[in-house]
């Protein structure tokens, strides 16, 4: 169980807080999506959220951060990784860039935590077969395509054994191809059972996967619920964010007079983005 | 999936076929090797103990090695600036010279600054040969992961790797920035001027832009463990052994003896 | 055949104190330092006693050796041939090796003592370590271009040391030219590839050593809207020196450079392009110099001159005698003309390289240090203040964040 009480992050070096007063909780097996415009504090809460906010940013944090009921704040940054992993939107940067291979690069977090060999190689292993990019391990970081990165960092984080996955913005520095692939294994770790925190703008994405959703503007939560009521609120364009594809296909449908039943059977049937 | 026999050779866990045993050594073995031999004919001065020291530590492990030929073509490559700078220095402007050899205008070729310039030619295909004998037979990272074995911290580990393949990367991103610049029409023939001013879009956003990157690598590493005190594991190192910790010991004794021959006087 | 060697496994710790500590949270009016000092876990006086009279006993220690061994060599019969080493001449050398065995010894005790090494480390943060390889590479890059493609007497290897030393600290600046030089030497391939500087490395740390000292004391901090009349007395000093240095550059190049080009020659257009920038960078220091004096109205420039003239006096002092006992004066760079001319007028090895390092290194390092207070004005005060001493960078806080032309650090903490 994670969770943010009460939060409000001012950056060192800045007048105004940067989210104010958000609470998020996010239990085991749960999917909730954070989703807004540029600047309303999602990459913040994840920040937050992962605890890098404030041990490798500088800044204040009022509120707590919560971990399994327990207060973490003083813990090193290293206490907290097995907790929560996050994986954030340049795949490029994210790359340790001392690792020759892709398996190496997976294995380099359980490698840093002075994990028993056997077990290295063990998680190591299973987080590409998770993921299926067992057929990657032997190549070269620096020669694989965004979304691939992507994969691989996600990768890194199962291999942590992170008990959540904290996505920021996962897909947005990627091409299509990238984002069905990310997208998809998203989706397939969200069914299986993974608690995951993603900030998306996508909210297709968000659609598919969270049960959860929280619409932020200015640092502070506008309003929040179950996904499916959420992303079909009104009020989300008035924010500025664009309705899942499906919300959008039933309006139209409705405002042309088109059986609703049958728009819905076809979505169902899985004709999304 | 297990870490099959080929994927571990190319994880490292075994050499690369077709390698000799002298690529197998211990990288700290040949990193001694490389800097005793350099060291010595330094030391040893004179035109004879360098070159002894070039065909007994510098060609006959290169034959054994399979590495002869591109050793003498990258060696020859990389000190021939300094070849040919050495040998007109001195054979032209050895001061006290004054057997004269050849007169060119105002300045003299001596003999006494052509027996110098042979000394420091020797001493340089010394110290060129051994330094790249063990660069081509020695990986970086192979060489990093022993040292980090042995008790260095992960983190200056970590700096040796990365500054290895950061600077690749970086020249390709400013390889990539010289085309796209020659695209619009850079103009690399130009004036002073001209070029003055090309150099900036090059250059520049190499250095900032790496610079940027500094924060989120920061933040990426810190949150894979980065910061935890203490050693990391590693998944393989560099198998060492008896015989070479011997020749290593041996190595630095003899380099000790010739340090003392010197001071002694007992070589020239 | 090599076998796999087991690698040692280590149990996870569990405990929760560490030395990476989280940082308290910072204020902003006024910045507090967010790194915990370096003696927070300073196990006792005593402690600390024994392991500087330990260093102070290696420091004494190898100079004496060092003084005798250089007396030793300097019995030889034959002087002419180059192998004597005049005691005056190396003493700087001796004292640099003499110095960095004094850290070392230093380094050992603290470990025994305390089983790690806080009073380095703690100037070593993630930042230092993720900046130190891009400013190795630096380094290399810039160095290895000017030296295979221009022919000037100028190095600009140490752009990369001065930037990490202004950042991080001393320490930080030191072990990345010492590493720098290593790994050009030994471990970077062709084209990159240097036989020399690995020679160097003392030479490159102990510039670093000097860079963080600057920085820390406060040199690198602008220092803008200055009045008339502390600007005038900056400047004539910043001019006097620029003034010296080009004389002493133009007497010393006249000698040698009739007939000679000065623009680069290589056939790798990366090189080409960089050694472009590195001339390039020379003409617009002084330029840039002088602009930032008047127009800029920052007295920080004389700072800069100064900076580099003493870190080029000192790098010139230490390298004379490692290039004229190990390589015989000449690195293949475009310094051997002035080597070459100091010889013709009846010089022996050791003053003619000193003579040459003296004319090279101060401009080098001027020019190099102009580069780095550039770059570190193009930083975002957010970005600089992270760093461990990038508090000594900036100018004393303002009530409002500044919003200029500044580079922001890309996506990630402002979103």
């Amino acid at each position: 169980m994670l969770e943010l009480e009460s939060v409000t992050y001012r950056y060192a070096g800045a007048t105004e807080p940067a989210v104010h007063d958000v609470t998020i909780r996010l239990a085991a097996s749960e999917v909730v999506g954070l989703c807004g415009p540029s600047e309303s504090g999602k990459t913040t809460l994840c920040l937050i959220a992962s605890g890098l906010a404030p041990r490798a940013i500088r800044g204040t944090l009022a509120g707590r951060l919560l971990v399994d009921g327990a207060d973490v704040a003083g813990r090193p940054m290293h206490e907290l990784v097995s907790r929560a992993g996050i994986c954030f939107q340049d795949p490029t940067t994210q790359l340790s860039g001392v690792n020759a291979t892709v398996y190496e690069e997976v294995a380099f977090g359980p490698m840093n935590l002075g994990l028993p060999r056997s077990d290295v190689v063990a998680r190591t292993e299973q987080a590409l077969e998770t993921l299926r990019i067992g057929d990657l391990a032997m190549r070269d970081p620096s020669r694989l395509s965004g979304g691939q990165l992507q994969l691989v960092a996600i990768a890194g984080l199962l291999a942590m054994r992170a008990a959540h996955l904290i996505l920021d913005e996962p897909t947005a520095e990627l091409d299509p191809a990238g984002t069905r692939l990310v997208g998809d294994a998203i989706e397939e770790l969200a069914a299986a059972g993974t608690s995951i925190l993603i900030a998306e703008q996508r909210t297709d994405l968000l659609a598919r996967i969270c049960q959860r959703v929280l619409i932020l503007r200015g640092g502070r939560v506008a309003f929040e619920g179950p996904a499916d009521e959420v992303l079909a609120d009104p009020r989300l364009e008035e924010l500025g964010g664009a309705p899942p594809s499906a919300v959008r296909l039933r309006r139209e449908a409705i405002a042309a007079g088109i059986d609703v039943g049958a728009v819905d059977r076809a979505i169902a049937a899985g004709a999304t983005a | 999936m297990a870490v099959g026999a080929e994927n571990s050779a190319r994880l490292g866990f075994q050499g690369p076929a077709g390698q000799t045993w002298y690529q197998r050594l211990n990288p700290l073995t040949k990193l001694v090797f490389a800097t005793v031999t350099a060291v010595g004919a330094v030391l040893l001065g004179g035109v004879v103990g360098p070159l002894l020291l070039v065909l007994l530590a510098v060609i006959l492990p290169a034959v054994v090695a399979h590495v002869l030929g591109r050793l003498v073509r990258t060696s020859l490559l990389v000190s021939l600036p300094i070849g040919l700078s050495a040998l007109i220095v001195n054979v032209f402007f050895f001061p006290g010279g004054r057997d004269v050899l050849l007169q060119v205008g105002p300045i003299a070729a001596t003999r006494e600054g052509l027996e110098f310039a042979t000394q420091i030619l020797a001493r340089i295909a010394a110290i060129s040969g051994a330094i790249t004998l063990f660069y081509l037979t020695t990986r970086p990272s192979d060489l990093v992961l022993d040292l980090e074995r042995r008790g260095i911290s992960g983190r200056a580990a970590f700096v040796a790797n990365a500054s290895v393949q950061t600077v690749p990367r970086m020249v390709e991103l400013a390889a990539g920035n010289v085309a796209a610049q020659r695209a619009r029409g850079l103009d690399t023939e130009g004036g002073l001027l001209a070029r003055v001013g090309g150099v900036v879009p090059i250059v520049g956003p190499v250095i900032l832009g790496s610079i940027a990157d500094v924060e989120e690598r920061t933040m990426s590493l810190e949150a894979r463990g980065f910061t935890r005190p203490g050693r990391r594991t590693l998944l393989w190192a560099p198998a060492d052994s008896a015989p070479e910790r011997v020749a290593r010991w041996l190595l630095i004794l003899a380099l000790l003896a010739i340090v003392a021959a010197r001071a002694t006087g007992v070589i020239g | 055949m090599t076998e796999p060697t087991p690698a040692p496994s280590n149990s996870p710790s569990s405990t929760a104190e560490s030395s990476a500590a989280a940082h308290p949270p910072a204020d902003v009016h006024p910045p507090a330092d967010v790194h915990p000092p370096a003696d927070e876990r300073r196990p006792g006086r005593i402690a600390l006693i024994v392991r500087l009279i330990g260093a102070l006993a290696a420091f004494v220690v190898a100079t004496v050796i060092g003084v005798y061994a250089v007396g030793a060599f300097g019995e030889k019969p034959n002087p002419e041939l180059g192998y004597s080493v005049s005691g005056a001449n190396s003493f700087a050398l001796l004292l640099a090796i003499a110095m960095i065995a004094a850290f070392a010894v230093y380094a050992l005790l603290e470990y025994r003592q305390t089983g790690r090494l806080a009073s380095i480390s703690s100037q070593f943060d993630t930042r230092t370590i993720v900046l130190m390889p891009i400013a190795i590479a630096f380094n290399i890059i810039l160095g290895q271009a000017v030296g295979t493609a221009l022919k000037i007497p100028i190095y600009l290897d140490s752009i990369g040391t001065i930037l990490v030393g202004a950042l991080a600290g001393p320490i930080p600046g030191a072990l990345t030219g010492f590493l720098a030089n290593l790994l050009w030497t030994y471990v970077v391939p062709p084209p990159f590839h240097s036989d020399i500087s690995g020679a160097f490395a003392i030479v490159a740390a102990v510039i670093g050593l000097l860079a963080g000292t600057f920085a820390r004391l406060g040199w690198l901090r602008p220092r803008p809207n200055r009045s008339d009349a502390q600007l005038a007395i900056g400047g004539a000093i910043a001019i006097a020196i620029i003034f010296v240095l080009g004389y002493l550059a133009y007497t010393g190049y006249l000698k040698v450079f009739q007939g000679t080009s000065l623009t680069p020659a290589s056939d790798n257009p990366v090189f080409l392009a960089l050694a472009w920038a590195g001339l390039a960078l020379i003409v617009l220091t002084v330029a840039g110099l002088l602009w930032l004096l008047f127009r800029g109205r920052d007295l920080t420039v004389t700072y800069v001159v100064v900076a580099g003239v003493i870190t080029g006096i000192v790098a010139a002092a230490i390298s004379a005698p490692i290039s004229a006992n190990v390589f015989g004066g000449v690195t293949g760079a475009g310094t051997d003309f002035l080597v070459a001319a100091f010889r013709q007028g009846g010089a022996d090895i050791q003053a003619a390289t000193l003579g040459q390092g003296l004319i090279s290194d101060p401009i080098d390092k001027v020019t190099t240090f102009f580069v780095v207070y550039l770059i570190l004005k193009a930083m975002a005060r957010r970005t600089k203040a992270r760093f461990p001493q990038g508090e000594r960078l900036v100018e004393p806080p303002p009530a409002m964040e500044p919003a200029s032309a500044t580079i922001e650090p890309a996506s990630g903490a402002t979103a």
